[in-house]
């Protein structure tokens, strides 16, 4: 890649972090693009040679958290014994959605208006339940499908975003004690794990 | 009231006075001088879906076994559910402009888990102090309407098929039932 290429690519990087910073700082406020402009030290014009409009940028900025939180997903540890995996699965999870609920809040807001953020909450919420098949393989196993099926699809709505956010905000837990419920809540949920 | 609640079930978005005013048969003046704004229609609207909802959806089988108590209760809950999410959705978007709502949240969570208390006690009333609280706030999380709404949606569930995955999970769990209960 030359030199200007480079420069673009990371012109359009800051002006992709400028916009996450707003979003988490702002919440539920969405960030104007003369906002994310003066936030990343750029002026509106560059933002717009970047992206055709606001949504455009929406996108490119929910597409990066994706890639972060898949990278912080794909690093924890897979293996090891029932009680290892499950703490190993609540503490990324819990990480991800203290980091990143005001933009999941912003996505599940936008996405009626736009068929690509649609797109991006549906992929999310497929990865979520794929990781947690490969995560919870030894315990899934034993069940047969329909049961299967049934035990992910509780899963998910127990460690949804929102459902970490009700913990915090509404019944004021802390971090550490939203941990434990979750922790709580997979083990009870999960059958026995098979002996090996 | 009924019109507003009429064009939310329609279209998951907040309606308009003038909309609310052609759907209820009456002028934009004759809404605003029973309702100083839109804010305290859309509280009204939420205080008359939850007096509704409670109507609706009193406590049955406390006393039943431990299936039937759980089938009971995740009928009831499904049922407000699905009567509820498009007035749910208007109302937690719009939530951080009204401290009224705010508190109308607080008050729908609560029930929810007042019912838990009551459908759920002798299998709760095993468990410590807090391990009892982290279960009721997980059945809360589970059982939401948002949580419903995935099951109807997102994954194409029939109603039935939906009230399955929530009973299998409530009963996954919740604790041993005591025996003599």
């Amino acid at each position: 890649m030359d030199g200007r290429r480079l420069r673009s690519e990371r012109t359009r990087q800051l002006i992709v972090e400028a916009y996450l910073a707003l979003v988490r700082e702002e919440a539920p406020t969405l960030p104007t693009a003369a906002k994310v402009a003066e936030r990343a030290g750029y002026s509106v014009r560059s933002i717009f040679e970047r992206f055709p409009d606001i949504h455009a940028l929406q996108v490119a900025a929910t597409d990066h958290a994706i890639t972060q939180v898949v990278t912080m997903a794909a690093s924890r540890d897979g293996g090891g014994d029932r009680a290892a995996r499950i703490r190993s699965h609540v503490n990324t999870r819990a990480r991800a959605s203290e980091h990143w609920l005001p933009l999941w809040r912003a996505l599940i807001a936008l996405q009626d208006g736009s068929a690509e953020l649609k797109a991006r909450v549906r992929a999310m919420r497929e990865r979520v339940l794929s990781l947690m098949e490969h995560m919870y393989e030894p315990e899934l196993s034993t069940l047969p499908d329909v049961p299967r099926r049934q035990t992910l699809i509780a899963l998910e709505a127990i460690v949804d975003v929102e459902s970490w956010a009700r913990m915090r905000e509404h019944f004021g837990l802390s971090f550490e004690e939203s941990s434990a419920a979750w922790v709580q809540a997979i083990d009870r949920l999960l059958p026995p794990t098979p002996s090996p | 009231m009924e019109a507003f609640l009429a064009l939310l079930r329609e279209s998951p978005s907040m309606p308009t006075a003038a909309q609310i005013a052609e759907r209820a048969g009456y002028s934009v003046r004759s809404i605003f001088e029973r309702f100083a704004d839109l804010n305290a229609l859309r509280v009204a609207a939420v205080d008359y879906q939850l007096a509704h909802a409670a109507a609706l959806a009193p406590p049955r089988h406390v006393d039943g076994d431990r299936q039937t108590r759980i089938k009971s209760q995740v009928e009831t809950r499904a049922g407000t559910c699905e009567r509820g999410v498009a007035l749910w959705r208007v109302f937690l978007y719009t939530i951080d402009e009204s401290e009224e709502l705010k508190l109308r949240l607080r008050i729908a969570r609560q029930r929810t888990i007042d019912r838990f208390e009551i459908m759920y006690r002798p299998e709760l009333s095993t468990l410590g102090d807090v391990e009892r609280k982290h279960l009721l706030i997980v059945l809360e999380a589970l059982t939401d309407m948002e949580s419903w709404a995935r099951l109807r949606e997102f994954f194409s569930l029939s109603f039935e098929d939906a009230c399955a995955v929530w009973i299998r999970a409530i009963d996954r769990l919740l604790p041993a039932t005591p025996t003599g209960a």
